[in-house]
């Protein structure tokens, strides 16, 4: 019992950190159809915001505040300079984004001197239910995911912003013949994307280390998560990143870390061949 | 706006631009500030100033820069002083390929210096030592069996790390339970394999020995092996960015207070910061030198270092390949200096092979002759917690270890 509890906890915790950093990568590919490869980088932007504020002596609780903030104006920034040109081609958006993610990558790089910077958690430590430990970090990781899941889907089903962004992925035209501005609309939601970019990469930067790959790392397991969800609707990418989360997590129990990893690839793949359109094909929001 | 061949091309020659950009740091001169007649000795310096490794590379050439400058000041060697030649090796052994033969075919230079990985070591001994026919030192610790004839090796090998760390984890600290994570490339996998055999012949065990992927990011797995196998040492390899969750989730375990020891052999001064001060605590390092050795010779070229570069990120330490760079550089000086100025690669080596340095961080150092590697001091460090603060104590050292290579 007392293993069954350990497991899924840290399955449930390991799984939280995989869908809060697809969210925002899902929310953009979703409504604008956009695949933004910069989206590991606002990952580390976020994480980076938390490391300045403890550099600064203000400790880590400002920049877990300010990581959203700082981070999704970055996005508004970028969306309105560069990411608006490339509506048309994703392609180019593909190539557009990676560069702009390598230009953040390599600069944090330089700024951290390469090294690896080690993060205290806001709330460290550990409680204890029943004889077991359970790291705080970890559950209010697990319960900000859950808030933030359920925010987002109120958001969108339940307000009218959330409608006419619906209105927009739905049908442009027709959006903006009823005197919607996509435009506007579009830039909302990649500044939404990048400050949920930049609240994930605030709350995992304390359970592994700053440094100018962080983002990477998570950055192709959040793409198969979103192909594996499938794209167009907004729990697609969210059910996907369970899915390979908890796979992650769990491989590793059952065969040898190095096969696990690629395991994990073959399995969701094997997925993505049995349902191409995704887990969710009716029902979109 | 559609997506044509034009607009394909321009987006995909912008992002070779961003490329390009990134490698105009390679290729730099560091000229003495007098001359001699025949000419300065040159020096080369392959190293990773760019990618990943960076922090150790760029520690490699301020180290190198710093030596060459106080043998430059104090006349250089015989006479003549040492030009430096740099080249990055930007953490990508495909690209250290050609610019390593620039500083053979282009600079000339006359021995070169560095790498960091073992991947870089492979990738650019050919093109240095084969092709190149010149004298190649490499300067960090390692997993040993490097035994090309006119590669010198003046870092730490196996045997120098663990012959007296590992007595010392059984027979000192009590411990018999050993478990091996370990990221998986070649350090780790031959490291462990001579490990192994010094554990099990002190009366040891190994429970087990597991590989992971660099970037694993979730151990939950290993952290309950750990605990099922009740292990009370862990001989650990694995590196970042794979390291910092591994760490944690063993301290959340609750395994350090339970009496377990975590045992690194690369851990230095740079990896104080890369964990908060709890989950450092206990934690046992064996390495050619510390600060917290406090001889008076290593804190002479900290200082010194200090002076050169005020507030460097990038510190003189062991486990960056720092110290082999001193002695890598120190070592050609006496061997050229034995040749009476003679630079020819054969007549260089022949000296090397006997070289002996009287001083050097955590002390002298010989080269053992016809084993292209070093004797030298090692210390077994303990990770202790002031309040908060980090800092390692020395708790052993042992003269002149052999490298038992070759």
């Amino acid at each position: 019992m007392d293993f069954a509890v350990k497991f899924a906890f840290d399955i449930l915790a390991f799984t939280s950190v995989m869908v809060l950093v697809v969210l925002g990568l899902g929310v953009i590919a979703s409504m604008m159809g956009i695949f933004n490869f910069a989206h590991g980088e606002l990952v580390l932007l976020g994480a980076y915001t938390v490391y300045l504020s403890s550099e600064l002596g203000l400790g880590t609780w400002p920049g877990l505040l300010a990581a959203p903030v700082v981070v999704g104006l970055i996005g508004l920034v970028l969306e309105r300079t560069i990411i608006r040109r490339f509506y048309k081609a994703p392609i180019i958006a593909m190539l557009g984004t990676y560069a702009i993610g390598l230009i953040i990558r390599e600069i944090v790089r330089g700024l951290l001197g390469g090294h690896y910077k080690s993060i205290p958690e806001p709330i460290g430590g550990a409680f204890s239910i029943g004889g077991l430990e359970f790291s705080i970090w970890r559950t209010m990781i697990i319960a900000i995911t859950l808030a933030v899941i359920a925010g987002i889907y109120l958001l969108l089903a339940r307000t009218s912003i959330g409608l006419r962004v619906r209105g927009a992925l739905e049908n442009p035209m027709l959006a903006r013949a009823c005197g919607i501005s996509t435009g506007h609309l579009y830039a909302l939601t990649f500044t939404f994307g990048a400050a949920l970019a930049g609240l994930a990469g605030a709350l995992i930067v304390p359970l592994y280390q700053l440094s100018a790959d962080i983002g990477i790392r998570f950055l192709v397991q959040a793409f198969l998560s979103v192909m594996l969800g499938g794209v167009g609707t907004f729990e697609g990418p969210v059910i996907g990143a369970a899915a390979v989360g908890s796979l992650a997590a769990w491989l590793p129990w059952v065969v040898t870390p190095v096969l696990a990893d690629p395991l994990v690839f073959v399995i969701a793949l094997a997925i993505v061949r049995l349902r191409p359109q995704g887990f969710i094909t009716v029902g979109r929001l | 706006m559609t997506m044509n061949r034009r607009r394909l091309l321009g987006g995909a020659s912008a992002l070779a631009a961003a490329g390009w950009l990134g490698s105009l740091t390679s290729g730099f001169v560091l000229r003495p500030r007098w001359a001699h007649a025949a000419g300065p000795i040159k020096m080369g310096i392959a190293t990773d100033i760019t990618g990943p490794i960076a922090p150790s590379g760029n520690a490699n050439w301020q180290v190198a820069q710093f030596t060459v400058e106080e043998i430059n000041k104090a006349g250089g060697i015989q006479g003549r002083p040492i030009e430096l030649h740099l080249e990055d090796t930007a953490s990508d052994p495909k690209i250290a390929v050609g610019n390593v033969r620039k500083l053979i075919q282009e600079r000339k230079v006359d021995v070169v210096l560095g790498g960091i990985t073992s991947a870089m070591r492979q990738a650019i001994k050919d093109p240095i030592v084969n092709r190149g026919r010149t004298l190649y030192i490499y300067p960090q610790l390692y997993e040993g069996q490097e035994c090309t004839r006119f590669l010198f090796n003046t870092g730490p090998t196996p045997a120098q790390q663990c012959d007296r760390l590992i007595p010392y984890l059984i027979n000192t600290l009590g411990k018999k339970r050993f478990a091996m994570p370990s990221a998986n490339y070649v350090w780790p996998q031959l490291l462990n394999k001579y490990a192994r055999k010094v554990i099990e012949a002190n009366g040891g065990e190994v429970v087990f020995e597991e590989y992971y992927p660099l970037d694993q990011a979730e151990y939950s797995a290993t952290i309950s092996k750990i605990r099922d196998g009740k292990v009370d040492c862990l001989f650990s390899t694995i590196i970042a960015p794979g390291l910092q969750p591994f760490m944690k989730q063993l301290y959340e375990s609750g395994f350090q207070k339970n009496g377990g020891v975590v045992t690194c052999v690369y851990y230095d001064e740079n990896l104080l910061n890369y964990h908060p001060a709890h989950e450092m605590e206990g934690l046992v390092s064996c390495l050619d030198y510390f600060r917290a050795v406090n001889d008076p010779f290593g804190n002479a070229l900290q200082e010194g270092y200090e002076r050169k570069f005020p507030g460097s990120k990038y510190l003189f330490t062991a486990g960056s390949a720092s110290t082999g760079m001193y002695r890598g550089v120190k070592f050609y000086e006496a061997a050229v200096k034995a040749t009476g100025g003679k630079l020819s690669r054969e007549e260089v080596a022949a000296a090397m092979d006997k070289a002996v340095l009287e001083n050097g961080p955590g002390g002298g150092a010989q080269m053992v002759p016809g084993k292209l590697h070093a004797r030298m001091n090692m210390y077994i460090a303990v990770c202790r917690n002031d309040g908060g603060r980090t800092r390692y104590e020395v708790v052993d050292r042992a003269e002149m270890v052999d490298p038992r290579e070759c």
